[in-house]
C-alpha cells in the first residue's frame, strides 16, 4: 500500500509540491522559533546560585566628598553597624559595582604560555555569601584569614573548573590569573543577569567592605517586611553617609524586569507561530476536503474494488503523512546544517531537540487535519459516488 | 449464482420518495450472460448496485454465491466484493493519475498478493485485452475504447466468478463498442464468468443469453 500511495503522490508531484513546500516552510520556522525557546528555557531550571527574595541593594552614592581612606573605611563600619541594628535586618554583604541584573560585567582573561584562562568576576566581601545565599560545594567562603594573604584567594563556580581544569582538584592550588592565585572554594554558579542567561566561568575576588570601591550593599531583610521599611533604611544611610544621592532596589523586582526582557520577545514569536500553525492547519484541512471531494467517484470505485472503509480512511490519511514526513525529511535536510556546520555557538543539542518538537508538532497538526476528511471520504457511499459523472 | 429474492429500493430525501425498484425476483445461473435493458431512469443501474453489494435494499434478499449478504458496510462484504466481483462502468472510471498498469492492479491491492504477482497478473490481464503495449500510458492517453478495455482487465484481474457491466459500450462508437462485446462475450464463454450487463444498445443484448427487461423499477415478464 506504501508503494501504492508513494506512486499517487509522485504521478501529482504538481499539486503535492505545493503542499510539501508550506509544510517544509512551516518546519523551518518551528525549527527557527523552538531552537530560541528552547536556548532561552533551557536553564530555567539550574539554580541562579543565589536568592532574590527579601534581597535589598543599595547603590552608594560614587562621590567620596573628599573623606580619606580611613574615614571612608569608618563610615562604612557605621553603616553596616546601623543597618544591623535595624530591626528587619538580617544580614549586610557588599560588593564592588557589579550587582545582579545591572546588566554590567567585569571579565579578564590571561595567557600562561599558551594556556588561557578567562572569566568575568566579582569583588565581594565576607558577609555577601550569607546575604545572598551563595552556594559554597566545595573548600571554602573569604573570611578574616583572607585580609592579609600571601596569595591573593579566589572563588570559582563549577563551570570554571569543569571548562579549564576538568577531573583535577584544583582546590587549594595556584594558577595564574593576573598574578598568582590561590583557589579556596568553589560555588554551584552565580548567574547574576538570571535564569536566562548562559553558565560562564565566573569568579569571586575578596574585596573587605571598608574599601571605598565597595559602593553596592546587599541587605537580607526578615521574610515580611513590608516596603515601607524602605524609608527607614533611607534615613539611616543618609544620617550615615551624608548624601542623598543612593538608591534602594527591591531584587525581586529587578529580576523580574530582567526576566521579562527575554519572555515578551519569546511570547510573541511563539504566538506568532501558533498563529502560522494555524493557518497551515487551515490550509491543509481546506486542501485535502478539496481533494477529497474531487475524488469521490476515485473512492466509489476503491470501495467497489473490495477497499474496506477503514481502508479508505488509512489510504487519505496515509498520503498526507507520507507527503509530510517527505517535508520534514527535506526541513530536516537543512535544518541539520546548523549544528552540523556549528552556524550558531550554543549547545547543539538543542537544535536536535528543536527538530524532534517540530517535526512532532507539525505531524500531530497534519494528523488531526487528516484524520475529518480522511473519515468523511470514508463515509462516502459507493453507489453514489459512482453514479456522479 | 445471483439470486434476489421480493427485492424493493426506495430512495428517501427530504421531499420526494422514488421507488427505483420494485418487488424484483431474479435468478441468474453460473455462466449465464444477462443483460438488463429498460428507458433511463427506471432502475438499472440501481439494480445492478444491488447485487454488487455496493447499495442496500429497502426490503428483499440478495443471495450472491451461495451467500446471503448481512451487512454491506463491513469488512467481510469488502472482501467478498473484491474476490467474486469484477465491475464495469460506462463512465470507465478508471483512476487519472494512475498509469494503466496501476489502475489494472487495483483490485489485487486489496488481496494479500505480492507486488510481483499484481504485476504478473496485471499484464497478463492487459495482454487479454490487447492493451499490453499500452501498460505505462496514463488513461488520458488512451482512447474510450482502449480505456474501457483497461476497465475490462482491471474487472478481470482478480478472477471474479461475476461481471457486472453498466452500459460498457454506452460512451462507446460501435466498432469500438463491438470490441468491448467481443471481449465479454469471450470471458463468458472461455472463462464461464457469469455477467449481468445493463445495455442500450438491441444488438448488443441480442448477443446475450437472455434479456430482463424494466419499466419504473419493475421486471417486465
Ligand atoms: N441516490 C439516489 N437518491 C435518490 N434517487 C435516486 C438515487 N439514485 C437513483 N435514484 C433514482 O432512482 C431511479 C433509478 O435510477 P437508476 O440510476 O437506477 O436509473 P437507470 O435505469 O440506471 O437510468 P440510466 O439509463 O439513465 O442510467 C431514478 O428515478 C433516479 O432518479
Ligand atoms: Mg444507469
Amino acid at each position: 500500500m506504501i508503494g501504492h500511495i508513494l506512486k499517487l503522490i509522485w504521478n501529482k508531484k504538481g499539486n503535492n509540491s505545493l503542499l510539501i513546500i508550506e509544510i517544509f516552510l512551516s518546519f523551518l520556522v518551528l525549527f527557527a522559533v523552538l531552537s530560541y525557546v528552547i536556548y532561552n528555557t533551557d536553564r530555567l531550571n539550574l539554580p541562579t546560585g543565589f536568592d532574590t527574595e527579601n534581597r535589598w541593594l543599595i547603590y552608594l552614592d560614587r562621590n567620596d566628598k573628599d573623606m580619606d581612606s580611613l574615614a571612608n573605611a569608618q563610615m562604612r563600619i557605621n553603616l553596616k553597624n546601623e543597618l544591623l541594628a535595624m530591626s528587619n535586618i538580617e544580614s549586610v554583604g557588599f560588593s564592588f559595582s557589579v550587582s545582579p541584573y545591572s546588566n554590567g560585567t567585569w571579565s579578564s582573561s590571561y595567557d600562561d604560555l599558551g594556556f588561557e584562562i578567562g572569566s568575568r568576576f566579582c569583588k565581594v566581601d565576607i558577609d555577601f555569601e550569607k546575604t545572598m545565599n551563595i552556594n559554597v560545594v566545595k573548600g571554602r567562603w573569604f573570611d578574616e584569614t583572607d585580609i592579609n594573604p600571601t596569595y591573593e584567594p579566589m572563588i570559582v563556580n563549577e563551570f570554571f573548573l569543569n571548562k579549564y581544569f576538568p577531573d583535577v582538584n584544583m582546590l587549594d592550588s595556584i594558577i595564574p590569573f593576573g598574578g598568582d592565585k590561590k583557589i579556596i572554594g568553589v560555588v554551584d554558579d552565580y548567574r547574576y543577569n538570571g535564569v536566562f542567561e548562559e553558565e560562564q566561568s565566573t569568579t569571586f575576588f575578596f574585596q573587605p567592605y571598608t574599601n571605598k570601591d565597595a559602593q553596592i550593599v546587599y541587605l537580607k531583610l526578615s521574610p515580611g517586611t513590608p516596603k515601607s521599611f524602605e524609608e527607614d533604611v533611607s534615613k539611616t544611610v543618609e544620617s550615615i553617609t551624608k548624601s542623598t544621592s543612593f538608591v534602594i532596589q527591591d531584587l525581586q523586582a529587578m529580576e523580574s524586569r530582567n526576566s521579562r526582557q527575554t519572555w515578551i520577545p519569546m511570547i510573541a514569536l511563539l504566538s506568532i507561530s501558533g498563529f502560522l500553525c494555524i493557518n497551515v492547519a487551515l490550509g491543509l484541512f481546506g486542501v485535502l476536503w478539496y481533494n477529497i471531494n474531487n475524488r469521490r467517484s476515485e473512492i466509489g470505485l476503491r470501495r467497489a474494488l473490495g477497499a474496506s472503509r477503514p481502508g479508505i480512511a488509512a489510504q487519505f490519511t496515509g498520503e498526507v503523512l507520507v507527503l509530510t514526513l517527505l517535508a520534514i525529511v527535506i526541513g530536516v535536510f537543512f535544518a541539520i546544517q546548523v549544528p552540523l556546520l556549528k552556524l550558531i555557538d550554543i549547545p547543539q543539542i538543542i537544535f536536535y531537540k528543536s527538530m524532534a518538537f517540530s517535526a512532532l508538532i507539525i505531524l500531530v497538526i497534519v494528523t488531526i487535519c487528516a484524520l475529518y476528511p480522511s473519515g468523511q471520504a470514508s463515509r462516502i457511499q459507493p453507489a453514489f459516488a459512482l453514479h456522479e459523472d | 449464482m445471483i439470486s434476489l429474492d421480493q427485492v424493493s429500493k426506495v430512495y428517501r430525501t427530504k421531499t420526494i420518495e422514488t421507488t427505483a425498484l420494485n418487488n424484483i425476483n431474479l435468478e441468474v445461473p453460473k455462466g449465464e450472460f444477462l443483460s438488463i435493458m429498460g428507458p433511463s431512469g427506471c432502475g438499472k443501474s440501481t439494480l445492478l448496485n444491488i447485487i454488487g453489494l455496493l447499495d442496500e435494499p429497502s426490503h428483499g434478499q440478495v443471495t450472491i454465491a451461495g451467500q446471503q449478504v448481512q451487512k454491506y458496510a463491513s469488512k467481510t462484504t469488502s472482501r467478498f466484493r473484491n474476490e467474486k466481483l469484477g465491475f464495469i462502468f460506462q463512465s470507465f472510471h478508471l483512476i487519472p493519475d494512475l498509469r494503466v498498469i496501476d489502475n489494472v492492479e487495483l483490485p489485487l491491492l486489496y488481496r494479500n498478493v505480492s507486488s510481483k504477482e499484481r504485476r504478473r497478473l496485471s499484464e497478463e490481464a492487459l495482454e487479454s485485452v490487447g492493451l499490453k503495449n499500452r501498460m505505462s500510458h496514463f488513461p488520458n492517453q488512451l482512447s474510450g475504447g482502449q480505456k474501457q478495455r483497461v476497465a475490462i482487465a482491471r474487472a478481470i484481474v482478480g478472477k471474479p466468478q461475476i461481471i457486472l457491466a453498466d452500459e460498457p459500450t454506452g460512451n462507446l462508437d460501435s466498432v469500438m463498442g463491438n470490441d468491448v462485446m467481443d471481449i465479454l462475450l469471450d470471458l463468458n464463454k472461455k472463462g464461464e464468468t457469469t455477467i449481468v450487463m445493463v445495455t442500450h444498445d438491441e444488438n448488443m443484448a441480442r448477443k446475450t443469453n437472455r434479456l430482463v427487461r424494466l419499466y419504473d423499477g419493475s421486471q417486465i415478464k
